[in-house]
């Protein structure tokens, strides 16, 4: 009997950790799987590409995936390889190497492409056959980082265009390893609509005060493009609109992603900002079909679904896509007739009969060493704003860098944003995610970050505080024992037991002994 | 504080000296505490001229406890002696009254009925219940009279809740368990110490002298939801307290891995020529970096960061250890998380290398010796498996039998205790008190209740013992002989200092007895020494090898550390060379959470509050002891939940208030206590009393699938103000006996 084959088109950290899922079937052979990847290296974390790009990671530690040890449990990996065209009616796949191969369920896993925005200088055709500029790098493979990686070592200027949460990360992690940034953004202040106002002035202060220049309200024009040491072209610098140039020798490109889309379209699937499937991820119209990651956008055919509201394209989280693929895997496996591996436990529930639960609204939280600052949900009202239902309590203290603001709903938090308090900043996170109720007095969540201040413990001159823990004495047991003749540690130590556990306590009875000697000065 | 103002000894009291006053008397016994596996070594001397049977207690000089002793080594003596003390074995009648009978009756019944069970139902209807209080000895000839004497396979006992995790993971990782694998002292140079979920500024205070050389480094590192005791040890720049949301010790684990990888901080050589499998670990924690794995535990990223530096750091200077309790072991996956907190430790190069390494803090007081000779129902005497043919043959040719004598694997605990009164019909219990100390206590007591035979052995009346047909009064440390193995793997002399209560009788006496009633073959002794003889040849070529120590070698004061093969000089550091998986390599396992999930209770749903629970300094395990020492009992009377003021504000409890929790498997009545050394998403409550405020009322005997340990560290559980009844909750501190058992008894 032919078992079911399975090809994967893709193979990032989504593709990956769905191959991870289906090898169990694999290796009882009960599937057969191919994954196909386009670039010639293994699935990496591609979160990670900024910080292999400023040499704080290497790519060995960046790799999530092993080809040898897949090829070994008996997964054909293909890569290297570009998929020329799928044939939906005859469920093959053409490799443009001219192989054929045939598929029972095909996956896309093609991920996402950096947007080349419409410079003057630069070509935005995604399949133009000329690459970018020489230093002009959108920041999204491993070669990319390899460009940015000698910017930095040289310590160039480099150019981010963008302000969105990519950007303020590459350049960072760029000006943290010694390179000369600047920050090219739209609207008044970095991270878009994911923060306030008070949030973006606090974080452009921050971004400032490490000598990052920023440049808010700016709209670019075109590349310049001067010479490089050889004589061959290169970026120089950034034109804005109003004439005003941002030199540099590298420009990081950071202005969104978009689906990898084309194949699927050109096999007749729906695509809008993704490819379209339903909630079992399935390709509208043909059950055969499915997407996971940054390529697929979830909508289904119920108009009146609120999960799939018009205009929610493709998260851009890796959270989400690798929920997809261990979703998925059960799913596949299932097909194979063998238990899924979402029920690790082993329990053989088919996964297809538990619907793949609909992403929360993410939160938000900047990679960056020493800027803290994390975001969900809505943050646009004020405090005294009259939005119904919505309460915002908020803290700002500009001159050290903390903002806080968070707006609830029936006392759950409706969205919030923390800069500069990472306690608070973690805590809001988990608050948001579990959609639990805030404590009345939200100052409490102000003062995580504090030196322990609030712990109430016995005042140090309670005279029935507890000085030695282990054995469980009080101050005034030890006054006493001194005041009854004992005149060192030890003494006291026989006579009450104090100190004779962890010792931590010498130093305190040693007090107690000095000022019962210790002269009254007034 | 965490805890309630403890009441002092006033001052004037005569009271036992303490290590400056501790010169040993003539008369005086060297032994050891007889509580946690710390061992602490004390001094017991008979107070002159009243011949009383309650001796002094003297802290004495050893380099585990250097003297000292906390609160419960200092009052140990006060259950020698104790009104409550069993001394006659009792036998329930059918009107439910535990009355006298005799020894010869006692056995002679036990004998028949046990017979009996095995005959209609099987041998393996018979189950068998030890401890880690146990001595080598008592341990190692429960085994084997499980085995031998009732033909079962049905034995486990309560270190199960204790240390499997820990064990299955260093079994596999470096091929060998044995808690520390280096003696404590070697902790006093280090200048980085990660402590993961062990508060042993409660739990073994002494131990905390080895943490000094750390803290004045400034590298302490505790990990704990709760700031404990031992976390404020690590203010004022002596380290890092990183408090992460409960049941997420093994992603915040993963993502100190990742730090280490992905800031160049792994050592390379050390992975190179005394690992394998890193690359696999490499690419396994990939996808948790550090944003990541703040928004699972909660811990600040740079809190992540700092932590991986001290520890890289410290390895460089003085050296670097990683420590796990029962914190992060007791999950349903604990044997995962005590192997991430491993894989981090070998990414360093710390296992092996000189002045560094990984431990676990063992917790029983013969937790280590317990695990090791034949208690466990995958095991053979030595820390044999008892599925390898050469060990069957080896053991059996010690025993006397043909190895097809040998019952197969039994059953884990949490398994076996879920069998009571199903496919096991009577059950002894040796040293446990599993009413009040296993999860999901109410179907343990429930499953007690359906045996046809129930025989428990204990020193007082205990919540388990109440539910036995027939309970046998056994003897307490400082009336026995016997050996003990530390949390280091030394072993040590326990020493008799005080006459035995007439009535009572040994362990050994008591399987003695009855394999000669159950024509048992082989030989059961019931002195301790020719015990100890006979397991030195059965552990001889395993792993806990013992056969170069008898009782003179530990006479002498020799610090004996298993492996101690006979003719050499035992093994204080373990894995210098090599370790112990052929080819002498530690094993690197990718871990991930995902396995976790489906077993786990859903925490932090709704208004749901997680519960942890864990230990007291005034109080050990399930109270038995403890709670009938007054000073103790007097200082913490009854079970507190700690809970935070904001989060207490938002239920209507107030401080000292009632308070109810409860969950689909039981509910606990007791007082609340505001805190705020606890996060707001979470309560403590401590597993020492009985009753209504018993903790494993509300835990899950949801097991880990590798080691069988229970999720006693992550319970969603309902909190809410007032008890829903007129009462007070049922008797917290246990000590008052029913009056007709007291007047049956004495």
């Amino acid at each position: 009997m032919r078992v079911p084959h399975v090809v994967v088109v893709g193979y990032g950290p989504v593709a990956a950790r769905l191959a991870d899922g289906l090898l169990p079937s694999v290796r009882r052979g009960t599937l057969a799987l191919t994954i196909i990847g386009e670039e010639a290296a293994p699935a990496y974390n591609r979160v990670l590409v900024a910080d292999l790009g400023v040499g704080r990671t290497t790519e060995e530690a960046i790799s999530v995936s092993d080809p040898a040890g897949l090829a070994a449990a008996g997964v054909s990996v293909r890569m290297g390889v570009r998929v020329r065209r799928v044939d939906r009616a005859r469920q093959a796949v053409l490799l443009a190497d001219g192989t054929t191969l045939p598929y029972s369920r095909l996956v896309f896993a093609t991920g996402a492409r950096p947007v080349v925005p419409p410079l003057h200088g630069l070509n935005p055709d995604p399949d133009a056959p000329a690459a970018l500029p020489r230093g002009v790098t959108a920041l999204r493979d491993l070669a990319d980082a390899a460009v940015l990686r000698r910017a930095v070592e040289r310590r160039q200027r480099v150019v981010v265009l963008g302000g969105g949460i990519l950007g303020l990360e590459a350049a960072l992690a760029a000006h943290d390893e010694g390179a000369e940034v600047a920050v090219v953004h739209h609207g008044p202040h970095t991270l878009g609509r994911s923060i306030d106002a008070g949030a973006g002035h606090t974080v452009a202060a921050a971004l400032r005060a490490r000598g990052i220049t920023v440049v808010a309200d700016a709209r670019a024009l075109g590349v310049e493009l001067g010479r490089a040491d050889d004589g061959a072209p290169a970026f120089s610098g950034l034109l804005l609109d109003g004439g005003a140039r941002v030199a540099g020798e590298l420009l990081v490109l950071s202005c969104g992603v978009r689906a990898r889309a084309g194949l699927a379209e050109g096999a007749g699937l729906a695509v809008d900002r993704g490819i379209l499937v339903d909630h079992g991820l399935a390709a509208l119209h043909d059950p055969h079909v499915f997407a996971i990651g940054d390529c697929a956008q979830v909508r289904c055919l119920d108009a009146s679904c609120a999960d799939c509201a018009p205009g929610n394209g493709p998260l851009g989280l890796i959270g989400p896509g690798w929920r997809q693929a261990d979703w998925l895997a059960g799913v596949l496996a299932g097909i194979a007739g063998a238990p899924g591996p979402g029920a690790a436990g082993g329990t053989g529930s088919a996964a297809a009969d538990v619907p793949l639960p609909a992403e929360r609204a993410p939160v938000m939280m900047l990679k960056a060493r020493g800027v803290d600052v994390v975001a969900a949900g809505d943050v646009a009202s004020g405090p005294f704003d009259d939005v119904p239902g919505l309460a915002v309590s908020m803290w700002a203290d500009p001159e050290h860098g903390k903002y806080v603001k968070m707006g609830t709903r029936g006392g759950v938090l409706a969205g919030f944003v923390s800069v500069g308090m990472p306690r608070t900043g973690a805590e809001l996170a988990l608050l948001f995610e579990r959609g639990s109720e805030l404590p009345a007095d939200r100052s409490a969540l102000l003062r995580l970050d504090g030196p322990d201040g609030l712990a109430v413990g016995a005042a140090a001159s309670d005279p029935s505080r507890t000085v030695c823990r282990c054995a469980g004495v009080p101050a005034e047991t030890i006054t006493a024992a001194v005041a009854g003749g004992c005149e060192s540690v030890a003494d006291v130590s026989a006579a009450t037991r104090a100190g004779t556990g962890c010792g931590g306590c010498h130093g305190q009875i040693r007090e107690l002994i000095e000022a019962h000697f210790a002269p009254a000065v007034h | 504080m965490s805890r309630p103002d403890m009441p002092g000894t006033t001052p004037g009291t005569r009271l036992p000296a303490g290590p400056a006053a501790a010169a040993v008397g003539a008369a005086g016994t060297d032994t050891h505490c007889p509580y946690c596996a710390l061992q602490c070594a004390m001094t017991l001397t008979p107070e002159p001229g009243t011949g009383t049977a309650v001796p002094v207690v003297a802290g004495r000089d050893f380099p585990t406890n250097r003297g000292g002793l906390c609160r419960k080594g200092w009052t140990s003596t006060a259950l020698l002696g104790h009104p409550e003390r069993l001394t006659t074995p009792l036998l329930r009648g059918p009107d439910g009254v535990h009355r006298p009978i005799g020894w010869d009756r006692a056995l002679d019944l036990a004998a028949m009925k046990l017979a009996q069970t095995r005959r209609v139902h099987g041998a393996d209807a018979v189950g068998v219940f030890g401890g880690g209080a146990l001595t080598n000895e008592k341990a190692y000839q429960l085994g084997k009279f499980a085995r031998l004497a009732l033909g079962t396979s049905r034995i486990d006992y309560n270190g199960r809740f204790c240390m499997s995790s820990a064990a299955a993971a260093g079994n596999r990782a470096f091929g060998l368990d044995r808690g520390l694998p280096f003696p404590v002292e070697d902790l006093d140079g280090a200048h980085t110490i990660l402590l993961l979920g062990s508060n042993v500024a409660e739990t073994m205070p002494p131990f905390v002298q080895h943490l000094q050389g750390a803290r004045a480094a400034g590298g302490l590192i505790v990990v704990d939801p709760r700031r404990t005791a031992t976390a404020d040890f690590t203010a004022d720049g002596a380290g890092l307290h990183l408090q992460p949301v409960p049941a997420t010790d093994l992603v915040l684990l993963l993502g100190l891995c990742h730090i280490v990888i992905h800031e160049g901080l792994a050592d390379q050589d050390f992975l190179a020529g005394r690992t394998q499998g890193h690359h696999e670990v490499v690419r396994s924690v990939a996808q948790w970096w550090p944003e990541r794995v703040q928004s699972v535990t909660g811990v600040p990223v740079h809190l992540l960061r700092e932590t991986a530096r001290l520890l890289a750091e410290g390895a460089g200077k003085g050296g670097s250890y990683i420590l796990t309790g029962r914190g992060v072991e007791q999950h349903v996956d604990g044997t995962d998380t005590a192997t991430a907190a491993i894989n981090l430790a070998l990414l360093l190069g710390l296992p092996g290398s000189s002045g560094s390494g990984y431990g676990t803090l063992t917790g029983q007081g013969n937790g280590q010796g317990g695990r090791e000779h034949g208690q466990k129902a995958d095991q053979l005497p030595g820390y044999r498996k008892i599925t390898d043919p050469a060990a069957r043959a080896h053991v059996a040719r010690v025993w006397g039998v043909e190895p097809d004598d040998i019952p197969g694997p039994g059953l884990p605990a949490v398994e076996l205790l879920g069998e009571l009164g199903r496919s096991v019909r009577s059950f002894l219990i040796f040293g446990a008190n599993v009413a009040v100390s296993a999860p999901d206590a109410s179907r343990v007591v429930a499953g007690l209740r359906q045996l046809d035979f129930l025989v428990v052995a204990d020193f007082f009346m205990s919540e388990t013992a109440r539910e036995a047909d027939l309970v046998l009064p056994v003897r307490q440390w400082a009336e026995e002989e016997g050996t003990m193995t530390n949390l280091e793997g030394r072993v040590l002399r326990r020493r008799a200092a005080v006459a035995p209560p007439a009535g009572t009788r040994s362990e050994l006496w008591i399987m003695a007895g009855l394999a000669r009633r159950l024509q048992a073959p082989s030989m059961f002794s019931d002195d301790p020494e020719t015990v100890f003889t006979e397991l030195r040849a059965a552990s001889a070529g395993g792993l806990a090898d013992y056969s170069g120590i008898d009782y003179p070698l530990l006479d002498s004061g020799a610090a004996a550390y298993w492996p101690y093969p006979a003719g050499s000089t035992g093994t204080p550091r373990l894995f210098t060379d090599a370790f112990a998986h052929p080819g002498g390599r530690a094993v690197l396992v990718p871990v991930s959470p995902a396995a976790a999930e489906p077993v786990r209770d859903a925490l932090f749903s709704g208004s749901a509050l997680a519960l942890v629970t864990g230990r007291l300094l005034e109080h050990y395990q399930s109270g038995a002891q403890t709670r009938r020492v007054p000073e103790l009992a007097g200082a913490v009377p009854r079970a507190l939940l700690l809970i935070h003021p904001l989060a207490a504000a938002a239920r209507g409890i107030s401080d000292g208030g009632p308070v109810t929790i409860e969950n689909a498997r039981g509910t606990v009545r007791c007082t609340a206590r505001h805190s705020t050394t606890v996060r707001t998403d979470t309560v403590f409550l401590p597993f020492h009393f009985p009753g209504d405020e018993s903790a494993n009322l509300l835990t899950s005997a949801a097991a880990d699938p590798i080691s069988g340990m229970p999720e006693f560290k992550a319970s969603s559980v309902a909190v809410t103000a007032g008890w829903a009844t007129d009462s007070e909750p049922a008797a917290g501190n246990g000590t008052a006996l029913p009056a007709t058992i007291r007047q049956e008894a004495s």
